[in-house]
């Protein structure tokens, strides 16, 4: 069979594709070597495709992740937005729980879970301000009014982030996942919260450094680390 | 979450080649992310796939606007004044960052029609598997193929119609 210069131009992807075999590749080649049409052709897409795939990953300007928070999850009150909240939630963080570099989302994580909020469990009513309210110790009254919004904030993180873990696991099982880890639950000298032998804060600290992570890895931007 | 925005917005720009309305795309789309992800469902072929259907429903319903709204103003060679400033407007660092050749080629990809241009970007630009994009363009494998196909033959003409050959 011979082809023609219109069936060589609609197979034309599926032979650079490596999609054509035997007899229609070798039909293939033998008109487009020698077809003064076909010929160019087949050069200049072939090196178009070439150059497609070697061009860089487009650069995400730094400015537009603060953009998306703003629009996303409500602009702050403040004029500079997100990075004026980083700064807000920094401070609040105390030293005994200031975790490196990652002392936003430890305070975050820890201010939620002060207000009952359970990792180990998760319910979104938790997240809900009310609940919170209800489950709030004396302590937890004092820093109401000013966590609310951030428990908010927090909630959709929470929802994305959900969504987030179960599609990753959904996809791939790292070996890391699949290894027994010597994770919080597992570790010598611990145990959970009904031990009286153990202080509480040691295994929500462990929650904590686990929660964040997995907040760290899919928020990296907005771990402290990468603001600039 | 930065995996994602680097899709959205890498797809955004490449859409339109202009960084401006990228980022205002990708804006745009993180908020109807969050508005709908209640509709979200696995079932739609994970995460990534959904969140890239999105970014191209709004790249459309933006094209589809903004196409409207040239043709009620009916103002044809002010367009062309307009796409002229846009391309002589880039700044020399972007210039530089993108290289020539990949300058010239994104700049071809905006006068592909955007049925062909959404295919090429998904398929070279962004790498996707066939699967994924048909999901993603809600059309049969065939039709997939075919816009890639057609969309790379014509932007190879477009770009020797520019006078660049890669090389
Ligand atoms: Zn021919």
């Amino acid at each position: 069979m011979t082809w023609t210069c219109d069936l060589i131009e609609a197979r034309l992807s599926d032979y650079l594709d490596g999609l054509l075999e035997g007899a229609e590749r070798s039909a293939f080649e033998a008109h487009a070597s020698s077809c003064p049409d076909c010929a160019p052709l087949l050069a200049s897409v072939r090196s178009l495709v070439r150059e497609m795939h070697a061009m860089e990953e487009v650069e995400v300007p730094p400015r537009l992740v603060y953009a998306i928070l703003d629009k996303t999850l409500g602009p702050r009150e403040t004029v500079t937005g997100w990075q004026a909240f980083l700064q807000v939630v920094r401070g609040m963080a105390t030293p005994k729980f200031a975790y490196g570099a990652a002392s936003v989302f430890a305070t975050l994580v820890i201010l939620v879970s002060s207000l009952g909020f359970s990792f180990r469990n998760p319910k979104l009513a938790d997240l809900r301000p009310t609940n919170i309210y209800h489950n709030a110790d004396r302590q937890a009254h004092l820093v109401y009014a000013r966590s609310v919004k951030y428990v908010s904030d927090l909630r959709v993180v929470y929802e994305i982030q959900s969504r987030l873990r179960q599609d990753e696991n959904n996809l791939q099982t790292t070996p890391e996942e699949v290894l027994p880890k010597s994770g919080p639950e597992k570790a010598p000298g611990q145990t959970d919260d009904r031990s009286p032998s153990q202080p509480r804060q040691q295994n929500r600290a462990n929650e904590v450094s686990r929660q964040l992570e997995l907040l760290a890895a899919e928020l990296p931007l907005m771990s402290g680390r990468d603001i600039r | 979450m930065r995996r994602h925005t680097r899709r959205i917005y890498g797809i955004c720009y490449r859409f339109t080649g202009n960084r401006t309305e990228a980022e205002d795309l990708a804006q745009e789309v993180y908020l109807r992310v969050y508005r709908t992800l209640g509709s979200y469902r696995s079932a739609h072929g994970g995460f990534a796939t959904w969140v890239t259907s999105v970014t191209r429903n709004l790249l459309i319903d933006h094209y589809r606007r903004s196409k409207r709204d040239r043709v009620t103003d009916s103002l044809d060679d002010k367009m062309a004044v307009v796409e002229n400033k846009e391309s002589a407007g880039r700044r020399p660092d972007e210039q530089a960052l993108l290289g020539e050749l990949s300058l010239q080629v994104q700049n071809a990809l905006t006068k592909l029609s955007p049925e062909l241009r959404e295919a090429v970007i998904l398929r070279d630009l962004q790498q996707l598997e066939y699967a994924e994009i048909q999901t993603v363009l809600e059309v049969p494998e065939g039709t997939v193929k075919s816009r890639i196909n057609r969309g790379r033959i014509e932007l190879a003409r477009i770009l020797q119609q520019m006078g660049v050959r890669p090389a």
